[in-house]
Formats: structure tokens, C-alpha cells, sequence
């Protein structure tokens, strides 16, 4: 389930996300949502420096040499064109394509690489309100049923991702968070009904 | 769910109002001028019909100038594309603030001028309708496209650029269409619902999206360079004198930015008198275009003139004769290209004034590109007529036919970013209104300065 609360400022959105982690509920559960980036820790803290969408654009470079040197060079050589004493496999054109697919495969791998990171395009309906492209800041709570832990990343601590206020039941864990954000001021609270 | 209605900042909306004024329905003026250009680009094809049921003869090419106009208006074209991404992208890497409002109209300018430029190798072609044998593939008449021909090499870099310099605005776009998608309704919230691929602007979406858009910039930047130096290589590896230079790569390159950067600026007036945008395209963004200017004006210079000066002192006969008939031949046209290119932005962008002067920047930057664009002439031309054998010396005009197709250009461009502009967000909103967030006063001493808080 997750709840999503409408902030006017980033301040209140601040005070929010402070009231919720002090409530018991997890980094890993909160996240904001802004149509400007703001620095990593002013509201919600991603945990994920290391991204992994880069190594899709090394893949897709790699990819793409092979494919330009296979392309210039490989069909020289099936198809020869015998001009004077030149190489069948001239060093310098074959050398050109070869760059311009190693450059063309990597920006395309980085742009794949990176929707796939961000799990982008979205093919289920998620929680947004469209007052956050006017300057509102949505702060995001993902509640797991009572009594589980909560799903951690990879490189946080077990302890720092099972929250206290977890082994309450969905619907106390959405109401305490609820009380937190109207404490906080929010403007306004969208629920998710839990599939 | 409350219904309580949303106090929502008004800065911010009042921000997303004024950036976003490109997409508010259309006016008069707008219409006369997609008619004009529309008429224009019409009379283009036009030229470009007769052309091809005619023959090449309707041109004035003939031996031993076989390339003319439409290579001039390539290279030109080509040369234009190149600031746009790549000051996008270097300033992007250097987080220079000052760029974010400039953003979007330079890199819109890439996508937009390499697409032209991608038609004239086509234009050029002779029989039009075998334009596929560019593309290599194996077929059944055993031919293979011979990949030691630089023209292959440019269909090559100028597809990878196409796409790169796509993927690089669409990258930019990304959050602003998010914006646009919220406040929109019909047929634009469904093109940008689906454009805008579900961004919500979580905090893990901005962190992945600004390593992308930094690695992006690192990789557009290098390819930028390849396609402009394998553009200067098809002179270049060539014997023709004039041509067969090893400086030719760096100095297409540099002309190649000090169009881009000048059309980059007058764009940048253009934007800012139509759509109302004084408050984001302030004097300070042409002061530091205009110092940007300066500088590739005096590379631009250096590089020419150690070119001209190599060719007088070696005193090489051919050389010689193909430089003395050029600037014989061409004596205003080489003035003009003199004082648009160096003269005048060397001197005029010294003072701080003209920088900061819309109009005076106006004039200097149209100057530049009527510069670049006859310096291409001069290089491709007079070599081409004072070739090694004197027996087969002769002369270039071009024909209305090729007059209509490069007025045609000039008009499909304009036509393209008016069509842009009135469908996408022009100004880069979400990198703008990040600056305006992270904006604080710092005191310090007994003053308040402004500063902008955490790294980008």
C-alpha cells in the first residue's frame, strides 16, 4: 500500500518526512516526489548512489564496436574491392565507423539503461497528484502489511530497514503516518487501495 | 482524499506560465509566418522537382566545380548543428549555471540544422531515387558502398549524431514533459502522458536522471567533434589543393562552433521577443555568450590565420594560385567573411556594453553566420576551379534552382523550430526553477550574498 501526501514547501515536506522516520517507519520507505530535483538527504535519502545504468551504456558501446568493425571491415573482406596495391581492410575508414557505432550504441544503452533504472515507461497507474509540477512536494510512503519486514536495498543494513512501527497492521501504520503528515501541514492525503 | 483546494506557490506556477508562453495557442503573426516559410519550402520542392526531371545540368555545376552550393550549404548546415548539443553538453559538465535558460534552444538548434544538413548529400546525389545506395547493406547487383569514401563516413557520423543529438534533447525534455503532461488537457495531455513515459519526479528517478544526463553530455561531446572533423575529412584526404590540410579537422571544428554559438545567441533574441522572456534571457546569458563568442572568434582567426599565412611563406605554386584566385575572384565576399567572422566580433566583444546589447548581438551574430556561410563557399569553390591542371580551370554560379533549394533550407529550418516551439517547452523549466529552489541568501560579513545551496 502507499499513501501519498500533497506538501505545500519543502519545509513542511521536511518536517514530514522527519515526523514519519521518527514514528518508526524507514528511509527506504519514504520518497519525494518534486518537479525539481532538490539536493539527496533535504527530503527524502535515495540510499543508491551506485547506479548500475552505465554499465548498459559500456555494454551497448562495446556492442556497437563490434558491430561497426564487423560492418567496415567484415564485408570488405566478403565483398573485396581490389583498388591499386590499397588493404582490402583499409585501417582508417574501418576505424571511423568502428567509433561512430562504439559512440552510437553506448548513448543509446545509457538512455535504455537509465528508463530501466527509473522502471520508466510505468505501466501501472501510481500515485501523483498534479499539483507537484506547480511547485508542491509529494512525500511517498510505501506501508507493507503488518508484521513483515520491510524490503531493503541492497547495501542497508537489516536493522535499518525493519521499522518498529512495521509490526502494526496496514491500516494503524496508514493512519499514524497520516497524523504525522497533517502535523507536518500537508495539503492533501491520496491513498491507495491495496490490490 | 480531501478536495481542499491546493494554495500552490505562486512563484512556481507564475514560473511555469511564463516559460511554458511558447505553447499558448497560436496567434495571427504566428500563422503569416508558417504561411510565409510554408510558401517558401514550397517553392523549394518545387525546385527540387524540376531538378530531378530535368537532370543535374539545371544547376551550375559543371566541370570542374562538380560541388557546389548544396556541399557549401552541408558543410554550413553540419557546422550550425554542432554548438548547439555540444555548448549544451560542455556546459552542462561544468555546471555553469548561467546556462539552464539557454538549454533548450541550443539543442532544439542541433536536431533541427543536422537534419537539413543530412538533405543535401541527397539533393547532391545526381539521380536521387538510388539515394539507398548509401545505405550499406549486401544486394543482389554486387555492389558494395566502398567504405573508404568519406561520403560514407558522413552518412555514418551524421546518423549517429542525428540520434544522439535526439536522444540528448529528449533527455532534457523529460521532466519538463511531465510538467506540460500535468497541465494540459486532449490531444496534448495524451501526446505527453505518453512522451513523458510515467516520470512522477521521485527522488530516485532525479538521481538516476542527472548520471545520465552528465554521462550523455560526456558522450554526445566527442561525437560532436567526429562529425565535423569527418565533414573537414572529405576535403582534407583529398589532393586538391586548398583542401589537403592537416589543420583542416580542428579549424572546420572551431568554425563550426562559432556559428553554432552565434546562432545559439540569435535564437536566443528571437525566443526572448516573441515569447516575453526577458526575465529568464537576461543581459548576463548574452554577456557570457558573448565572451564565449569572443574567444572561438579569436581560435577561429588564429586558425585561418595560420592556414593563409603556411600557404603565403611556403609560397607553394598551386596553393598559391588557388588562394590569389580566390581572393581575386571573391574580394568583397572575402571581406565580408573577414570582418563577420574576426573583425567584427574580435572588437565589438571586447566591451561589455555590445555583449550586454540585444541588438548589437543581433547584428554581430547574423554577421557571423553570413560570414561562415561565405567562408564555406570559399573553401569548397576555388579549389575546385584552380585545380592542378590550368587547361581545365573554370568558374561557379549557382542556378535559381539551387538559390530556391538553400532559400528553402534556411525557411524549413525556421519552419521546424516554429513548429517546435509551439509544441514543446522552450525554455529548460525544471532546470530554471531548480536554481530558483536552491537560491538562498548567504550572510557574510555585513552583507547578504546570493548563493545557490548543494552541488548539482
Amino acid at each position: 500500500m502507499e499513501i501519498l501526501g500533497v506538501f505545500a514547501d519543502v519545509e513542511s515536506a521536511g518536517r514530514a518526512v522527519d515526523g514519519l522516520l521518527g514514528e518508526g517507519f524507514t528511509e527506504a520507505q519514504v520518497t519525494s516526489l518534486s518537479s525539481v530535483p532538490y539536493p539527496d538527504g533535504v527530503l527524502a535519502k535515495t540510499g543508491r548512489h551506485n547506479t548500475w545504468f552505465h554499465w548498459l551504456a559500456l555494454l551497448g558501446g562495446i556492442g556497437g564496436a563490434c558491430a561497426g568493425f564487423l560492418l567496415a571491415a567484415g564485408t570488405a573482406w566478403v565483398y573485396p574491392v581490389q583498388t591499386g596495391d590499397k588493404p582490402i581492410i583499409a585501417l582508417y575508414p574501418t576505424a571511423i565507423v568502428t567509433y561512430e557505432f562504439t559512440m552510437l550504441f553506448a548513448m543509446i544503452g545509457a538512455i535504455v539503461g537509465m528508463l530501466l533504472e527509473m522502471k520508466l515507461p510505468s505501466l501501472k497507474k501510481r500515485l501523483y497528484d498534479p499539483a507537484i509540477a506547480e511547485g508542491c512536494i509529494g512525500i511517498s510512503l510505501s506501508i507493507h502489511p503488518g508484521g513483515e519486514a520491510v524490503i531493503c536495498e541492497a547495501g542497508v543494513r537489516p536493522e535499518e530497514c525493519i521499522g518498529p512501527v512495521s509490526s502494526l497492521s496496514a491500516a494503524e501504520q496508514k493512519e499514524r503516518a497520516e497524523e504525522v503528515m497533517r502535523a507536518a501541514g500537508v495539503l492533501r492525503i491520496i491513498g491507495e487501495v491495496q490490490p | 482524499m480531501s478536495d481542499k483546494r491546493i494554495p500552490v506557490s505562486k512563484s512556481d506556477t507564475l514560473m511555469n506560465d511564463e516559460m511554458l508562453s511558447s505553447l499558448r495557442p497560436p496567434g495571427l503573426a504566428w500563422y503569416a509566418l508558417i504561411a510565409f516559410l510554408g510558401a517558401v519550402v514550397a517553392w523549394g520542392l518545387f525546385a527540387f522537382g524540376y531538378q530531378i526531371t530535368r537532370g543535374m545540368y539545371v544547376t551550375g555545376l559543371d566541370r570542374p566545380v562538380m560541388w557546389g552550393l548544396y556541399i557549401v550549404n552541408f558543410v554550413f548546415w553540419v557546422g550550425l548543428s554542432h554548438s548547439g548539443t555540444m555548448v549544451s553538453a560542455i556546459l552542462r559538465l561544468s555546471q555553469a549555471n548561467w546556462r539552464r535558460p539557454i538549454l533548450r534552444a541550443a539543442e532544439a538548434m542541433t536536431v533541427f540544422s543536422i537534419s537539413v544538413a543530412g538533405l543535401f548529400p541527397l539533393i547532391h546525389l545526381g539521380r536521387n531515387w538510388v539515394f539507398f545506395y548509401l545505405i550499406p547493406y549486401p544486394n543482389q547487383r554486387g555492389l558494395w558502398p566502398n567504405f573508404r569514401s568519406p561520403l560514407l563516413w558522413d552518412a555514418m557520423a551524421i546518423t549517429t549524431y542525428i540520434i544522439g543529438s535526439v536522444l540528448f534533447l529528449y533527455l532534457g525534455m523529460l521532466p519538463d514533459l511531465a510538467v506540460v503532461r500535468d497541465r494540459s488537457s486532449g490531444w496534448r495531455h495524451a501526446l505527453f502522458r505518453l512522451l513523458a513515459l510515467g516520470w512522477r519526479g521521485t527522488a530516485h528517478e532525479w538521481t538516476v536522471y542527472h548520471k545520465a544526463s552528465t554521462l550523455m553530455a560526456a558522450l554526445i561531446i566527442p561525437v560532436a567533434v567526429s562529425v565535423h572533423s569527418i565533414v573537414a575529412w572529405d576535403f582534407a584526404v583529398t589532393v586538391v589543393p586548398g583542401w589537403h590540410s592537416t589543420i583542416f579537422p580542428p579549424y572546420f571544428v572551431i568554425g563550426a562552433i562559432l556559428s553554432g554559438v552565434a546562432a545559439v545567441i540569435t535564437l536566443m533574441i528571437i525566443i526572448r521577443r516573441a515569447f516575453h522572456l526577458e526575465e529568464y534571457l537576461t543581459p548576463l546569458h548574452f554577456d557570457n555568450m558573448g565572451k564565449l563568442l569572443l574567444v572561438i572568434s579569436l581560435l577561429w582567426s588564429y586558425a585561418y590565420f595560420v592556414e593563409v599565412q603556411t600557404t603565403w611563406y611556403a609560397h607553394e605554386p598551386i596553393e598559391w594560385e588557388v588562394f590569389s584566385f580566390m581572393s581575386g575572384r571573391y574580394t568583397v565576399p572575402l571581406l565580408v567573411m573577414l570582418l563577420g567572422n574576426s573583425l567584427l566580433p574580435i572588437t565589438a566583444l571586447c566591451f561589455k556594453r555590445v555583449r550586454r546589447s540585444i541588438g548589437a548581438m543581433l547584428v554581430i551574430t547574423l554577421l557571423v553566420n553570413v560570414g561562415m556561410l561565405i567562408e564555406r563557399f570559399l573553401i569548397i569553390v576555388p579549389s575546385l576551379s584552380h585545380k592542378n591542371m590550368p587547361f581545365v580551370w573554370g568558374s561557379y554560379r549557382p542556378s535559381w534552382v539551387e538559390l530556391s533549394i538553400t532559400a528553402a533550407a534556411f525557411a524549413g529550418f525556421a519552419l521546424l523550430y516554429a513548429f517546435f516551439v509551439k509544441l514543446f517547452p522552450m525554455v529548460a523549466l525544471s532546470d530554471v526553477r531548480e536554481l530558483e529552489a536552491r537560491s538562498v541568501s548567504v550572510p557574510l560579513g555585513r552583507a547578504e550574498l546570493p548563493s545557490i545551496a548543494g552541488k548539482e
